[in-house]
């Protein structure tokens, strides 16, 4: 080592800067030799810093911290009248921003008036009357209790920003300039805290009558025990009562964002602060118009085959028959209507998407997660040159950045742009790759980031979203071509002793529908609930009816999947869930079981989350357009299978050949495309 | 935030059709301010933009003030004389824009005047939607009187008009030229068509009905700038153990550290002595600007920071602030690049500036990559220090001085210069303070190509934006010393006292 400190002193040239040298990729065994070799160099120089200490220079990845937001402390107060879309643009706002990695929160009055409601219920109080009259501004004590209701949950909202949050929405109507002058004026006693409003204004009668109606049709509690009809027409007249006393925001001192008629106009007043800017040209961008985003990995590569992660390698044989098969399937769902196709600058992704009749682009930014010097190596491989790097970078998946590389934040942070183009669009099928799917995945699905590196993006399968007013519809198209898997589970967590269990997560799911008491609601499917199969199960072929078999055993979920399928039965027939019961319904204790599956699927977010998955027959396979080829691999290639796609879950869904069955919100139904035996 | 940028055959982006941004507002309104910045985005971004102004058509064609009939500018009835040329001058500058749609491929153009009645813009609107351009109206309206004063007292004043006046007087006469065209100035309403409104310089913005690609980043852009005065500084990173590899992510050499206390005390001497600079001016607020520094998440940039760090100055990573990705040729001298590489080598040297070597990336793809950096640079009204590499440095240059793309890649920015940007009126005032000449200062061997592209092309046409202050102003390699021995003897101090506490 002496030798090399030497050459390395002031004055002599760079010994490795001779030529000849190929890249420094972790292959070898020169980038342990040069970090060896600068340990010298750093330790002499940080004694000649006084002490000072850098970051650690060593191993093929670092760790990252949270991005330090500290900075940003602020409150966004909602403005608008009920029906006018304030939640959906705050939930919008706060699945964007969490998924920058913001702390955001949305403290909805209208949740903590209907919790305390539920509570005082629930203590026997009787039931308060929250029908329209409650919200005319004439009901004296109501408005008392409206407006204190308003300073809690704001009181609340400043406590927790106060807390080390970064975003408070405060998701209540703030009618009147006196109410938001208080706000303002509250907030600027606060050091530090940013307040702006955001006003969503909308005289479309088209939009608010369909909001209105989503309003009484979605078990509002408010309006329990009430025919649609009722329901919208109290809601009608509370928001009359509104409006009387409605003054739409021109202050000229206060900062504020005006969008109307979701993005027609937008009216920005006294932004300050570049994230202000950017939530505001972040709603600007969003639009309410219907459409379809359907994500894809490439087909098959050569380096998938040979399990090597990043490279260019060109489309494996089985790759080059998904890319052949892609455009009848895409077609199948896309039908006549106008589709924009987007790809990586890779090769496998360019070569995926070529027989794709439509306009192309190709985005640098859609390329994948850069391995460093990782690059072209097996997982086997790294793990036997940097055992405690592998392991390091299960601590945290989503903050490992490798070295000279990239980490999922990284990602992030390089796709906020394609996000905001994205917004834009309307349907698109973006074709790319693994970790960049995972996280486009994960801003539309909200997950978070512990989740996000261990969404399961199978090889050969199209995934399409529709987003809804609250959050997205998935459906899963796998093609039956055999490929081989990818994915990487997390490892069982090491009990380390030292209480590094993970916490439970307290952040809540913004799922695809209405949370309206503010808490997870109690009758929800926990994920945890499904047994995780013991090792000693792992031998047993799982076939579906056995995976499905074992999940029954969990008792409160089978009684909720069995009313599930009752109510989409009622519902299919036009009765009421009470009306109906399992006999008569002629739904068999399979029928149960695959709701259970369902629910299983869709974990502790049901039953917001929906996911159809389609295992489309072999056919499609077979009249691809292309010329039979050969397997091209020595390796086995995985029979191909459909698992969950949240993490720790494993449970099998669908293998080819049983692919009737499409599993809906509450049960499974068959197949659009294919026809009954 | 960009997209990529593909030219279709037509040689146009695929994102957008013709624009035609029309600048509507009374004079003194910063009209020319915000055209201008928005034509230095527009080009940086690689659209081919142009800006008419009709007031700089109408001088060139009449010639001075004397040359004008007397009712050229006046309200009410006019002779018909004046109503032809005004004619003469309005189709003229009109048939120069579609000259530049129709036959220079041009993309977006910004027609700066005041474009004040209705009349005139639906007109200008019906004849070029009519040819298939998007017309957008980009109304600066201003109601308060001293940002107005200020406007005139930087830029008007200086006109050929004003030669020799007094400037209490000038102003006075602006403000009575103003009156006469306030008198019948109409605003832009919601039927006109689309618009952009800028409210008192960017304190409120409306924005009604802009739909496609480049329309909405406009508004971005637009959202973002102000006028504060702030100053901008770039340095590179210091030198690190391997030069030449991308992927090892060395961490930096002695001479690199070296180099990393040198340029805080340059900075840090620099700042005092703009501070002297406008106690000599005559300032009475001589308060500082708080500083921020954002530096790669690149080791060696990241480390060339630590001094800062050191002494409490908030770093920010920026992980988009990498340099350029070498792809293949990582870890390759130009000469074994040449050899292993010679088609892409060509193909590199032909068009430096768009071509992407395999798995590389390209200064576009890199510009890119940067455009959220640009903004939220745009939007920061602190002082602000760059610590990075030279091709990000060249790009984010090349914006604040409003290079053409493919001048970027000639950029010289040399290890050991501080770079000050001042952003001033129309564009920035760019200065370089050399501060240290150690070791790894060029790169005369060409082995980290990509990085030192410039120093590569020396001889090839090298944009010089940048000058080196004469000597006898300040040494800054001596202040910088200086500076470092004094921080030094304050840190020993700190060293000392700390180790008695624990006693």
């Amino acid at each position: 080592m002496g030798a090399d400190n030497g050459a390395l002193s002031p004055g002599e040239t760079r010994p490795f800067s001779v030529p000849g040298t190929p890249h420094f990729g972790a292959q070898t065994d020169m980038l342990k030799t040069l970090d060896e070799s600068t340990k010298v160099i750093k330790q002499s120089q940080s004694n000649k810093m006084s002490g000072t200490q850098t970051p650690s220079v060593s191993g093929i990845g670092t760790l990252l911290d949270r991005p330090d937001y500290s900075e940003a402390k602020i409150v966004v107060a909602m403005v608008g009248l009920p029906a006018r879309g304030k939640s959906y643009l705050s939930n919008r706002l706060l699945r964007y921003l969490r998924w920058l990695e913001y702390k955001v929160e949305v403290f909805n009055v209208g949740q903590l008036r209907r919790r305390k409601a539920r509570d005082q219920v629930q203590a026997g109080e009787g039931p308060q009357d929250h029908s329209h009259t409650y919200f005319s501004s004439t009901n004296a004590e109501a408005t008392a209790l409206r407006e204190q209701l308003a300073t809690e949950s704001l009181e609340s909202l400043i406590t927790w920003l106060k807390q080390g949050g970064n975003v408070g929405i405060h998701d209540a109507t703030n009618s009147t300039r006196a109410r938001r002058a208080k706000i303002q004026e509250r907030i600027d006693r606060e050091p530090g805290l940013q307040c702006i409003f955001l006003e969503s204004w909308c005289d479309d009668p088209e939009i608010i009558a369909s909001n209105v109606a989503l309003k009484a049709r979605s078990g509002d509690p408010d309006y329990k025990g009430m025919s649609k009809e009722e329901a919208e027409r109290d809601f009608r007249k509370r928001i009359e009562q509104y409006e009387s006393v409605y003054e739409t925001i021109t202050e000229p001192d206060i900062s504020w964002c005006k969008i109307l008629n979701v993005g027609r106009q937008v009216q920005i007043n006294r932004i300050a602060g570049y994230l202000q800017s950017r939530i505001a040209f972040y709603l600007m961008n969003l639009h309410l118009k219907p459409r379809h985003i359907y994500l894809s990995r490439h087909g098959e590569s050569m380096h998938n085959v040979g399990g090597m992660i990043g490279g260019d390698s060109p489309l494996s044989p089985q790759g080059e028959k998904y890319a052949a098969a892609l455009p009848a399937l895409v077609l199948e769902n896309v039908g006549d209507h106008p589709l924009q196709v987007w790809t990586s600058t890779l090769q496998r992704t360019v070569a995926t998407a070529r027989n794709l009749p439509y306009p192309k682009k190709t985005w640098k930014s859609l390329d994948e997660l850069d391995a460093g010097v990782c690059d072209g190596m097996t997982y086997e491989e790294i793990a036997e040159k940097y055992p405690e790097d592998y392991a390091a970078r299960d601590e945290n998946k989503f903050g490992y950045r490798y070295r000279g590389g990239e980490s999922y934040q990284d990602v992030v942070v390089r796709l906020e742009p394609v996000i905001m183009e994205l917004e834009r669009q309307e349907n698109i099928i973006i074709i790319c790759h693994q970790a960049i799917i995972r996280c486009l995945y994960g801003y539309f699905m909200g997950l978070s980031q512990e989740e996000l590196p261990y969404i399961k993006v199978p090889l050969h399968t199209l995934i399409k979203l529709t987003p809804m007013a609250y959050g997205c519809e998935e459906e899963r198209f796998h093609v039956p071509i055999a490929a081989v898997d990818t994915h990487r589970p997390k490892p069982a967590r090491r009990n380390t002793g030292d209480g590094a269990v993970a916490a439970p997560t307290e952040e809540k799911k913004s799922g695809a529908a209405r949370d309206y008491f503010g808490d997870a609601a109690p009758t929800a499917t926990s994920h945890v609930a499904v047994p995780t199969p013991d090792p000693a199960d792992a031998k047993s072929p799982t076939s579906e009816e056995e995976d499905v078999e074992r999940k029954t055993t969990t008792k409160i979920s089978t009684e909720k999947a069995r009313q599930n399928v009752l109510l989409q039965h009622a519902e299919e027939h036009g009765k009421k869930a009470s009306e109906v019961t399992q006999e008569e319904a002629g739904i068999s204790q399979a029928d149960i079981a695959r709701a259970l599956h369902a629910q299983s699927m869709i974990g502790n977010r049901a039953p917001t989350h929906l996911i159809k998955y389609y295992d489309l027959p072999e056919e499609t396979a077979e009249n691809a357009l292309c010329a039979p080829v050969a397997a091209a691999s020595t390796k086995k290639y995985n029979r191909h299978k459909m698992y969950c796609p949240r993490d720790g879950c494993n449970s099998l869904i669908l293998s080819t050949g049983t692919a009737d069955w499409v599993v809906r919100e509450s049960g499974m139904v068959r197949h659009p495309l294919i026809p009954k035996r | 935030m960009a997209a990529p940028l593909y030219v279709t055959q037509s040689g146009r982006l695929w994102h957008a059709g013709l624009i035609l941004l029309v600048t509507v507002g009374l004079p003194a309104r910063g009209k020319t301010h915000v055209s201008r910045s928005l034509e230095r985005y527009l080009r940086w971004l690689g659209v081919k933009t142009r800006c008419y102004s009709l007031g700089d058509y109408r001088r060139k064609v009449l010639g001075a003030a004397e040359k004008i009939p007397a009712d050229y500018f006046e309200p009410g009835e006019k002779s018909e004389e004046t109503k032809a040329l005004r004619k003469r001058i309005k189709d003229g500058i009109e048939n120069q824009v579609w000259d530049f749609f129709s036959s220079q491929g041009g993309q977006v153009v910004i027609y700066d005047a005041n474009n004040c009645d209705k009349a005139s813009r639906k007109d200008l609107l019906e004849k070029f939607e009519a040819r298939g351009v998007h017309v957008i109206f980009l109304e600066s309206v201003c109601d308060r009187r001293e940002i107005i004063e200020n406007n005139i007292r930087s830029v008007k004043l200086s006109s050929p008009d004003y030669k020799g006046w007094d400037p209490e007087a000038a102003v006075a006469d602006y403000f009575k030229r103003i009156q006469v065209q306030a008198n019948k100035y109409e605003e832009v309403t919601d039927d006109e068509g689309p618009f952009i409104k800028i409210i008192n310089v960017g304190e409120r913005i409306v924005i009604h009905r802009i739909e496609g690609y480049l329309q909405t980043r406009c508004c971005f852009f637009l959202m973002n700038i102000h006028n504060q005065p702030r100053t901008i500084y770039f340095a590179r990173s210091g030198q690190s153990l391997i030069e030449h590899s991308y992927k090892a992510d060395s961490d930096l050499s002695p001479a690199g550290w070296e180099y990393a206390e040198r340029l805080k005390a340059a900075v840090m001497s620099r700042r005092k002595q703009v501070i002297e600079e406008r106690r000599e001016a005559g300032e009475e607020d001589l308060s500082e600007t708080k500083l921020r520094i954002w530096t790669s998440s690149r080791r060696r940039a990241h480390h060339t920071a630590w001094p800062f760090v050191q002494s409490g100055y908030k770093v920010a990573q920026k992980p988009q602030m990498g340099e350029i990705n070498p792809g293949v040729w990582d870890g390759l001298s130009t000469e074994e690049a040449k050899a292993l590489y010679p088609d892409e080598w060509e193909r590199f040297l032909s068009d430096p500036y768009a071509h992407r070597a395999p798995r590389a990336e390209s200064y576009h793809d890199l510009s890119v990559r940067l455009e959220p950096i640009i903004f939220e640079l745009e939007r920061c009204q602190d002082d602000l220090l760059i610590i990075g590499h030279a091709s990000v440095i060249r790009c984010l240059l090349a914006y604040l001085v409003g290079l053409p793309p493919n001048e970027v890649p000639a950029v010289e920015i040399a290890r050991g210069d501080l770079v000050e940007v001042v952003p001033a009126s129309y564009g920035v005032v760019s200065r370089a303070f050399h501060f240290w000449s150690g070791e790894g200062r060029g790169d005369e061997s060409g082995a980290n190509l990509y990085e030192n592209f410039a120093e590569a092309t020396v001889g090839k046409g090298v944009v010089d934006m940048t000058h080196v202050l004469p000597t006898g102003t300040t040494d800054y390699e001596e202040a910088a010393a200086a500076e470092e021995r004094g921080e030094k003897e304050k840190a020993k101090g700190l060293t000392r006292r700390s180790e008695s506490k624990e006693v």
